[in-house]
């Protein structure tokens, strides 16, 4: 963290604030067309899994140009709690069908495991990576690395190495019938979840004050912190934040696909961090828009029959966009070579 | 470090050789492997470790630690001395496995011998390894640290994939052994030969990355870590310097590749995993980045305790059949070996256990300014 | 460094005393059969109780003049079986002088790292699962012996039975059309192959095939493709780790409700991490396959053997384990007979032609390549949350 160095603003061009819905747009009107509905909406719930995830990553990026990479572990974690919340409290097993009640649960399922993966978040951040603010920049991602191996490690010895049953609270057989086409609520029910999320930290981010010294703290920690931002807080809420985000991945995780085990967090974790570095390492409009991105790119490869290459796929295009698109599609925080 | 108190010949000896091999690195580090090679095997028959299993156990469990070091030496080279984190360096020692492997077995019925394979599967490494680095390393590190992984898990899908020339998922299996007609026969249930090739192939590497260290190249790689910027205005080109330390730590874990696929006698895609990386690099951080003692030591180290050590007391354990400790299984503690050693090394030893004397300035430097 | 390695020696001496205080009886020679199987995290689930088999019939068998021993290995890495451990395993057992045979190990991929060491040394080592056909077939299976007499041997029946045992019995059931998935490993794929070039010679339709390796958690996009073609049934060529009862799962959440077929890779029980348990309410109408006969002589007499001495009922591979070990201990009364007990009257016995064992399994001889002579095909389908046998069918004299 070079303080001198100048960042690159992080506001956008005007120009593009008006092409990318379009773009956006388009793209899905094409991906729709391509892959019809059915796949289309697979790849949109999968992708609202990444998105959420990719957030996290891009969050604690900005601010501390730390890559967590234990933030896919912590996600993992947050797919236990769920099924240990509605498995264990709420002692559901399969879905509920009045809807008060599956209200309820779903409210306490969320609460309860994003409160709780905020605190793991945070209590990470403070013995694991605050020592190492000031420490060479390896220092504190190789203490990541290790982090996702324990938080690993600590699952399996907990719960056990086999893959569980999370209870799917949301009924799966509720669609409705388009045509020919079946359209699950639980899909529709996930992607509304994600995709609210994620403009309520939009607004948090930029009309809070805690947002705005975020903000400043990524673009220059010294001088935000002599302007009176408290930068141990906003670092903390950056990681509580981020964190509870990857709990609400979690919960939708187990909603959606019903499972879940220790190492469910590295490979999407891998795969949320190249859509944060997709969408912009840095940007969390970006990084949403990343996870998506994967998330077509992944079924878009079975869809063409490639499904043996997905991953090799995935990372591909993360190896290309960092050595030829560093800055990612929306491009921010150019960055400096601290 | 406490000093014991020798008698006087001895300690005169001692200052005596101190004084040579400190003048002669090469003839030092000849000299200590030649010791530890002899002393391994010696050891392995005292008592405790004696019982724990025969001496040719031990000594094949030294020859694989060995490739482990011979890892870890060359990854040090590339975290250590230009402090670029390279999170998929198993796919080099992969390139190199598969090299050999492809030219010298049944799969297309061609033989070529093993030892100038040995060479043109370090070749392999770093040509790959500037392929990889050419284009990533003008990436800030972190950056690299990611396209490194990337590339890391990109290589062991693709060996998957190729099956046209890999043999795909079930791997490349009847790899050749190395021959010294007449004199010795390499085989699988006799580890010395093996061992003392790899002990040889480990003093070729340490004199190699020492003589590399001490050069211009290591002086150049020295400078970039500690300050880029600096670097960079004194004249030092940080691209190529990079891409050196890139290409020889890519040309070791060839080098190590081509040893594994001869001793194992296969290769397949699922022996190169992330957690082969990872092992290495905790062998790196648990010897003190930029040491090479010190990261041959943590490959040592690591390996043993994770396939002698843990495999040993799980055995103990279900024997005596102590109730609540025969329900854990000390094999799974492997991945928090790796976990453990990463995170409190880094938060309180970051120079590593038994720190090289350059590294302990730049850490102290560091904390100092946190101050 | 010195301080780490003070402790390391500190805490192995301590170990070393305590081994040498609890070291096993004596009476006559001594006798070692090794077990080299994965036995920690998720693999335990399905070698466990081939090692439990392997135990009972150690502890039950008795030579006069001489003491058995048995000396358990674990090569699982990280919760997987891992080849380059398996081999060093291999190499630890030939280190040690009186193992004269190994069962194991349970997984192909680690087969093909074992056998070159043992091969080289003449340990014989029976498999109680291996069922890759290029472990001991053509010429793979002569590049893996090197040219040397068959020392590996097994008592599970070959994938290029299994597989195509399984798509007959699709195909009796009146499936004409089948979506394939694999997991992209040695046995997934190979067992996937096979199934397919038996389903198209009986006259069906394989209508999609796609893969998806074990880090793939989600299957949405694989089951909507499936879906899109209409298949009647689906078949899975892998195992339950990979993701069998996750694709299961998927499938009947997107409304592919057909018949699911698979080999012994998801004929694992019911218990934790197992393809019923992972796939739950969604595991019904599911068929597998095992490459072992069913109808085991004394099928209640061993169960109630095995519940005696581990508190649970045999697994799949428990009485393969059993069985792997009476035919070593069969192998040394006759090389006892013979004159001498040597790794080489061991494997030589084991192998002989013509040789038949009165096993667990009922008589079980070898052919020469090592692969047994009793082709016997299990198929079981799920029925009230467990697996419940359906048929067997003979191979041998077909």
């Amino acid at each position: 963290m070079a303080a001198g160095t100048v960042s690159t603003v992080r506001t956008e061009k005007p120009r593009s604030a008006l092409a990318l819905p379009v773009i956006i747009l388009a793209f899905l009107a094409a991906m729709f067309v391509w892959m019809g509905f059915t796949q289309f909406l697979n790849a949109l719930t999968l992708g609202a899994v990444y998105a959420l995830v990719a957030l996290g990553y891009t969050m604690v990026y900005g601010i501390i140009e730390l890559i967590n990479f234990a933030h896919g572990d912590v996600f993992m974690v947050a797919t236990f709690v769920t099924m240990f919340v509605s498995g264990t409290i709420l002692n559901q097993k399969e879905g509920i069908y009045g809807i008060p009640q599956l209200i309820l649960s779903l409210v306490i399922v969320f609460a309860v495991t994003i409160s709780i993966m905020a605190i793991i978040g945070a209590v990470i951040e403070r013995f694991a990576y605050r020592p190492l603010r000031r420490a060479p920049k390896l220092a504190p991602l190789i203490t990541a690395i290790g982090v996702s191996f324990i938080l690993q490690n600590i699952i399996q010895y907990l719960v056990g190495p086999y893959t569980y049953n999370v209870p799917q609270l949301f009924p799966v057989d509720w669609a409705v019938m388009v045509g020919e086409t079946r359209v699950p609520f639980l899909n529709i029910f996930v992607i509304t979840v994600a995709v609210s999320l994620m403009a309520l930290l939009q607004l948090f981010i930029s009309r809070t004050r805690t947002g705005k010294a975020m903000r400043t703290t990524s673009m220059d920690r010294d001088a935000s912190s002599l302007m009176g931002v408290n930068i141990d807080r906003t670092i903390m809420i950056t990681f509580l934040i981020g964190s509870g985000l990857a709990g609400a991945a979690g919960v939708i995780h187990g909603l959606y696909y019903g499972n879940t085990n220790f190492q469910v967090g590295f490979q999407s974790g891998l795969k949320a961090f190249t859509a944060a570095v997709l969408g912009g390492i840095g940007n969390t409009a970006g990084a949403a828009l990343g996870g998506f991105i994967i998330a077509f790119v992944e079924v878009g490869a079975v869809v063409l029959g490639f499904s043996r290459w997905g991953g090799a796929v995935v990372f591909s295009l993360l190896v290309i966009f960092l050595v030829f698109r560093p800055t990612g599609l929306l491009g921010s925080h150019t960055g400096d070579r601290a | 470090m406490s000093r014991l108190k020798l008698p006087a010949p001895l300690a005169a000896l001692r200052a005596r050789m101190r004084r040579h091999f400190g003048a002669h690195r090469t003839q030092g580090v000849i000299f200590a492997i030649l010791v530890i090679g002899i002393a391994l095997p010696l050891l392995s028959r005292v008592p405790p470790f004696g019982q724990l299993q025969s001496i040719n156990a031990w000594t094949n469990a030294f020859t694989i630690a060995a490739i482990y070091a011979i890892l870890a030496i060359g990854l040090n080279v590339v975290i250590g001395f230009a402090g670029l984190l390279d999170l998929g360096y198993a796919a080099f020692f992969a390139l190199g496995g598969y090299t050999y492997a492809i030219v010298a077995s049944p799969f297309f019925g061609i033989h070529i011998p093993f030892w100038p394979m040995l060479i043109f599967g370090a070749i392999i490494g770093a040509i790959f390894g500037i392929l990889l680095g050419a284009p990533t390393l003008r990436l800030r590190g972190d950056y690299l640290a990611i396209v490194t992984l990337g590339f890391g898990e990109i290589v062991p899908i693709t060996l998957l994939n190729a099956d046209k020339f890999t043999a795909g998922t079930i791997g490349i299996g009847g790899i050749d052994k190395p021959q010294i007609p007449g004199i010795v026969e390499f085989t699988l249930i006799n580890p010395w030969p093996f061992y003392v090739l790899i002990m040889l192939m480990l003093m070729l590497v340490t004199v190699a990355v020492f003589r590399l260290e001490d050069s211009k190249i290591g002086r150049a790689w020295e400078a970039i870590r500690e300050d880029e910027l600096a670097a960079e205005s004194s004249g030092i080109n940080t691209v190529i310097s990079k891409l050196q330390a890139f290409a020889v730590g890519a040309a070791i874990a060839g080098f190590a590749g081509v040893f594994n696929a001869a001793k194992l006698t296969i290769v397949s895609p699922g022996q190169f995993g992330f957690v082969v990386s990872v092992s290495t690099l905790s062998a790196v951080v648990l010897g003190g980045m930029g040491n090479v003692v010190g990261v041959g030591a943590g490959a040592f180290v690591i390996y043993l305790i994770q396939s002698i050590f843990l495999k040993q007391l799980n055995i103990l354990v279900s024997q005596l059949g102590i109730p609540i400790l025969g329900d854990i299984d000390f094999l799974q503690f492997q991945y928090v070996l790796y976990g453990v050693v990463l995170v409190i090394m880094m938060l309180k030893r970051p120079q590593g256990i038994y720190p090289a004397r350059r590294r302990m300035r730049t850490f102290a430097d560091s904390k100092e300014t946190a101050k | 460094m010195k301080v780490f390695n003070k402790k390391g020696f500190a805490a192995l001496a301590a170990v070393a005393i305590l081994a040498a205080a609890c070291g096993g009886s004596t009476g006559g020679k001594t006798l070692t059969i090794g077990i080299s199987l994965p036995l920690s995290g998720s693999a335990l689930a399905s070698a466990g109780p081939a090692q439990n088999g392997a135990e009972l019939a150690v502890s039950e068998a008795t030579i006069d003049g001489y003491t058995l021993a048995v000396k358990v290995l674990d090569h699982a890495v990280n919760g997987a079986h891992d080849p380059a451990q398996a081999a060093a395993d291999m190499t630890t057992l030939v280190g040690d002088e009186t193992v004269v045979a190994v069962v194991g190990p349970f997984n192909s991929g680690s087969a093909k790292a074992q056998i070159p060491v043992s091969s080289e040394a003449g340990l014989l080592q029976c498999s109680p699962s291996n069922t890759n056909p290029d472990l001991t077939k053509g010429d793979a299976g002569a590049a893996l012996r090197a040219g040397r007499p068959v020392n590996y041997i097994r008592v599970a029946t070959t994938d290029d039975i299994q597989g195509p045992a399984v798509a007959a019995y699709a195909f009796s059931q009146g499936k004409k059309s089948v979506f394939i998935v694999d997991d992209t490993e040695v046995y997934g794929k190979g067992i996937a192959d096979a199934f397919a070039a038996k389903f198209v010679e009986l006259g069906g339709t394989v209508v999609g095939r796609e893969a998806a390796d074990k880090t793939v958690t989600d299957f949405s996009a694989i089951v909507a493709k499936a879906a899109a073609t209409n298949p009647d049934s689906f078949f899975y060529g892998g195992v339950t780790s990979s993701g069998a009862g996750l694709v299961r799962k998927a499938m009947i959440q997107a409304g592919l409700n057909v018949p699911y077929y698979g080999g012994d890779g998801i004929q694992d029980g019911n218990g934790d991490g197992s393809y019923i348990a992972v796939a739950g309410d969604a595991s019904a109408d599911s068929y597998s396959s095992v490459a072992a006969i069913h109808d085991i002589p004394a099928a209640a007499d061993f169960a109630a053997k095995y519940k005696a001495k581990f508190g649970e009922d045999p697994g799949s591979y428990s009485a393969s384990g059993y069985a792997c070990a009476q035919i070593i201990i069969e192998a040394i009364k006759a090389a006892i007979a013979g004159g001498e007990v040597t790794r080489e009257t061991v494997r030589a016995a084991a192998v002989m032609a013509g040789a038949t064992y009165d096993t667990v399994l009922g008589p079980v001889g070898f052919d020469e390549n090592g692969d047994t002579t009793q082709k016997i095909i299990s198929l079981y389908k799920v029925e009230n949350g467990d697996w419940v046998f359906d048929a067997q069918i003979d191979y041998a004299a077909q």
